[in-house]
């Protein structure tokens, strides 16, 4: 049943990536730029953009440049279907090259801050609806007040003045690691596993050092909406019938809770899956303000530079996470609430 | 703050017991905090009018020519004298103009990084490499091109034939080359000074050559770039960081400092905070504020130069009301060019008093064709011009768009806000269009429909009046090459017909003076200000030069004692 639901999924899944693809192929091009003029700065003659025109491949007609793209017209070269996203116009590096590297340091700040955010915002929204009008409940509030009302980049920047200029505890905001230390081979381009992998411990504790600050950013921005979400959902799960039915069974608070949080958990998880796929292109200011070379400031770069294969890439390899995220949650929903059925 | 800082201090000592901070710079490195780091180094590549792509490519190329240097300015930069070339890859020259060729006696034991040592095959494969135009922006051709290079036409763009490398070029021994010109051009040796005709250590590229890309394009656009110059690439991580170590063969004799990180800081005020603390050594590209408050900082030196940096006003000939020259001139007299020197850049720039800028040889600054801020002429040039008070210009809403680069915000955000607010109180219906750099350049180099934009990144890399002439104010039809404000005026492309091929230096002078005249006079740019191209940096560092490419090279530093 799970396997036949899953393979339904993903054959969805790649209809619409399929979808996307052309989509954003044709979109793009409606962007009210000519990508051509970067190439002609020095040199604008018209020999020199008809040049530049034809080593980007834009002389020719688009539904060819699709083809090309889709990797279906194998005299122009290889394309998606081959696994070949293309070359980045701004670099002339491949995509997929480009993409292996600033993916990994996204996903390794992202999902290191998720995790730290759900340790904290989980128990803290469940005391928080234990005990309304209690310490825990209040200074929710006034946290939610005080995170919510400044953008992260600002409390990065702050965070970097503080902890970094004044206590001196935090490291430059100069990236994953300092720049005079030698980083161990890439195997998986996440730097805590490759540290460890490659038994570099000096490395992996210096990784984390250099995460702190973009991970308490993050978390302290995230934390917000999975805390407002976890309570509203446990109130609301506690005031339900079948915790009334618990109670009435005598049954332990510590148990009443535990269900209730687990009625409360599915909205929850659904919200933090989507602010995990907005998170995979919106942690770019993070991602700037502590220099770390992540899939958003990719994203934001090739869109600034008009380099149409790079935000292809990137748009299609953040669709692929997400939907394989969504898919993962409903998996999950399911085993945390009996009554979904596939 | 105590119980924070203990509080702070216990929770890392927690996490991280085995940190006590970042590694220390040793006395040999230097920590260099830039905007980005190359994006590729291939000068014919898609990343070549990158500035940080430049300055990889300039400390790890060797030049035929430099120029030699001058006294110190006033911040203690070095700067050329552009009056004098001096032999980089070259040893001595001579220029026969009876058949227009010059004579190139190459320096005899260079030795590269890959520890290949310079000869005229180097010189013959970077032009037979100029010549393919295979790169995605052939730049290499453009300059020879521009210097009259003979056989570097637009025909090598059709003609596949016209792409060899004939005797233009020649090699006559293994020290000796010989290059041609096809008609007298002043522009020769300042061409050869730039980025785009720095020389490939030809058998690294060619080592690097496959049979889809016989010219290296991708190795040098993506894993280095082999040639003899005073820095070897040690790592380069795009996006992110490119380590530098000296060449201990160059033969200018070993750098000062042994190795040079390179790495990418976003932000700007990360730049200057970690500068503070002494992690880093050198920064570029704050803005004219952050750049003030460094200034009294201690350990810290902040020095610029006015080089060839300037802003000025782009009004489109074509796009009425523009193409009046009583509006051009109501425009220009309504300039807030104080509050700009003040508001925008702290005090570190000039007034422009003409076109070119004012460091290169040939400026003139024509005294009776100077627009100083006056309120009362702007309104009575815009009375004379049938538009009293304004009445009249909201036809031309559209063109009154001052369009600027958004990415650039912060810099340009108080100079608009400026002239917007006094071009209005002027009567114009100056609104405000911040679009992205690529759509940017787009609109003014390639469609130059721009009606009305502020532009501070136009700097001619070619040292010379005349260069700057032919870049931006002679017509297409005549030659010109980015004329953005779309400028026509048949006296203008007269006198540079004369004045590009007048051996005599100081006829041509007086030929490219009569030009910067007639560009005052008709405002074919207004310019507004020459701010200082600046840098700050750790008080022990020293020799800080600054180059036309405005590109650091690392070579010029070392540590004071």
């Amino acid at each position: 049943m799970l396997l036949r639901y899953v393979t339904k999924r993903l054959l969805i899944g790649l209809v619409q990536l399929v979808v996307l693809t052309v989509a954003v192929f044709f979109l793009i091009r409606l962007l009210p730029a000519d990508p051509i003029s970067r190439f002609v700065g020095l040199n604008p003659s018209e020999e020199a953009y008809a040049q530049a025109e034809r080593s980007l491949g834009l002389d020719r007609p688009v539904h060819v440049q699709l083809l090309h793209y889709l990797g279906l017209a194998p005299s122009q070269g290889t394309g998606l279907l081959q696994g070949d996203l293309g070359d980045s116009w701004v670099s002339g590096s491949p995509i997929a090259q480009e993409i292996g590297t600033f993916l990994p340091v996204t996903l390794e700040l992202i999902t290191i801050s998720f995790f730290v955010a759900f340790l904290i915002a989980v128990p803290v929204g469940m005391l928080s609806a234990t005990r309304p009008g209690g310490a825990a409940d209040r200074g929710v509030f006034v946290y939610s007040l005080f995170a919510g009302s400044q953008p992260e980049f600002w409390w990065g920047l702050l965070f970097v003045y503080l902890f970094f200029f004044v206590l001196g505890v935090a490291p430059a905001p100069l990236g994953l690691l300092s720049p005079m230390t030698s980083e161990p081979a890439v195997i998986t381009g996440f730097i805590t596993i490759d540290s460890l992998l490659a038994g570099r411990l000096d490395v992996f504790l210096e990784a984390l050092h250099h995460l702190m600050l973009p991970v308490a950013t993050l978390v302290f921005i995230l934390s917000g909406p999975i805390i407002k979400m976890v309570r509203q959902n446990m109130v609301r799960a506690l005031q339900s019938d079948f915790v009334l039915y618990a109670r009435c069974a005598g049954l332990p608070a510590r148990r009443i809770a535990f269900y209730a949080l687990r009625a409360a958990m599915a909205p929850s998880m659904t919200l933090i899956g989507i602010l995990y796929g907005f998170m995979l292109g919106g942690a770019v200011l993070v991602e700037s303000v502590f220099s770390l070379g992540g899939l958003g400031q990719y994203a934001i770069r090739s869109i600034l530079a008009f380099d149409y294969p790079a935000i292809q890439g990137v748009v299609l390899v953040i669709t692929a996470i997400s939907l394989s995220v969504y898919l993962l949650l409903d998996i999950l929903h399911a085993m945390i609430d009996p009554r979904v059925a596939y | 703050m105590g119980i924070l800082r203990k509080c702070a201090l216990a929770g890392t000592a927690i996490v991280v017991p085995a940190l006590a901070g970042p590694a220390a710079v040793n006395a040999a490195e230097l920590l260099f905090l830039a905007e980005d780091v190359p994006a590729g180094l291939n000068y014919d590549g898609p990343a070549a009018a990158i500035p940080t792509s430049q300055t990889g490519m300039v400390n790890l190329m060797e030049p035929l020519f430099g120029y030699a240097t001058a006294a110190p300015n006033e911040d203690g930069v070095i700067v050329p004298d552009f009056s004098t070339f001096e032999g980089r890859l070259v040893d001595t020259w001579s220029y026969d103009e009876a058949t227009l060729t010059w004579t190139l006696n190459l320096r005899q034991g260079v030795m590269g990084c890959g520890g290949a040592t310079f000869n005229a095959d180097d010189v013959i494969y970077t032009f037979e490499r100029a010549k393919s135009v295979s790169g995605a922006a052939p730049i290499g051709w453009f300059l020879s091109n521009v210097a009259s290079i003979d056989g570097f036409t637009p025909d090598v763009f059709g003609d596949e034939a016209a792409r060899a490398l004939g005797d233009e070029v020649q090699r006559i021994d293994d020290y000796t080359v010989t290059i041609r010109q096809s008609e007298p051009n002043a522009l020769f040796l300042p061409v050869l000074t730039i980025f785009g005709l720095h020389i490939f250590d030809a058998e690294l590229m060619q080592a690097n050559a496959t049979e889809d890309d016989p010219w290296s394009h991708d190795y040098t656009n993506n894993v280095g770039v082999p040639s003899f110059g005073p820095y070897c690439l040690e790592s380069w991580a795009k996006d992110d960081e490119i380590v530098f170590t000296a060449n201990p063969d160059y033969y200018r004799g070993a750098p000062a400092i042994e190795r040079v990180v390179m790495k990418r800081v976003p932000q700007s005020s990360n730049r200057v905070v970690i500068l503070r603390t002494g992690q880093a050594q050198l920064v570029q590209k704050l803005t004219p504020r952050e750049f003030d408050s460094l200034r009294e900082a201690s350990g810290i030196t902040v020095a610029g130069v006015s080089g060839n940096e300037n802003l000025f006003v782009h009004m489109n000939f074509d796009v009425p009301p523009f193409n009046d020259p009583l509006v051009r001139e109501a425009v220009a007299r309504a300039m807030p060019y104080d509050q700009i020197i003040q508001a925008g850049y702290f005090g570190q720039a000039e007034r422009w008093a003409g076109v070119v800028p004012s460091s290169y040889p040939g400026f003139v600054a024509p005294a009776d064709h100077q627009y100083d801020t006056d309120t009362d002429a702007a309104a009575a040039l815009l009375e004379e011009a049938g538009y009293p008070g304004g009445a009249g210009l909201e036809a031309f809403e559209d063109a009154f768009q001052l369009t600027y680069v958004a990415e650039k915000e912060t810099t340009l955000g108080p100079i608009v806000t400026a002239i917007q607010s006094s071009l209005r109180q002027a009567g114009f219906p100056v609104t405000l269009n911040p679009i992205p750099q690529t759509q940017y350049g787009d609109r003014q180099l390639v469609q130059r429909d721009l009606p009305f934009a502020i532009n501070d990144q136009e700097k001619p890399i070619g040292v010379d009046a005349g260069y700057a002439v032919q870049l931006f104010f002679v017509s297409p039809e005549a030659g010109g090459l980015n004329n953005m404000v779309n400028y026509r005026n048949p006296d203008v492309d007269g006198l540079w017909a004369e004045a590009r091929v007048e051996p005599d230096q100081a006829a041509r002078d007086a030929l490219l003076a009569e030009i910067q005249t007639t560009l005052m006079d008709d405002i074919a740019w207004l310019p507004v200000v020459e701010y200082r191209t600046q840098w700050a940096y750790s008080d022990r560092l020293q020799g800080m030069q600054w180059h036309p490419d405005n590109s650091i090279r690392f070579f010029d530093l070392s540590y004071a004692e």
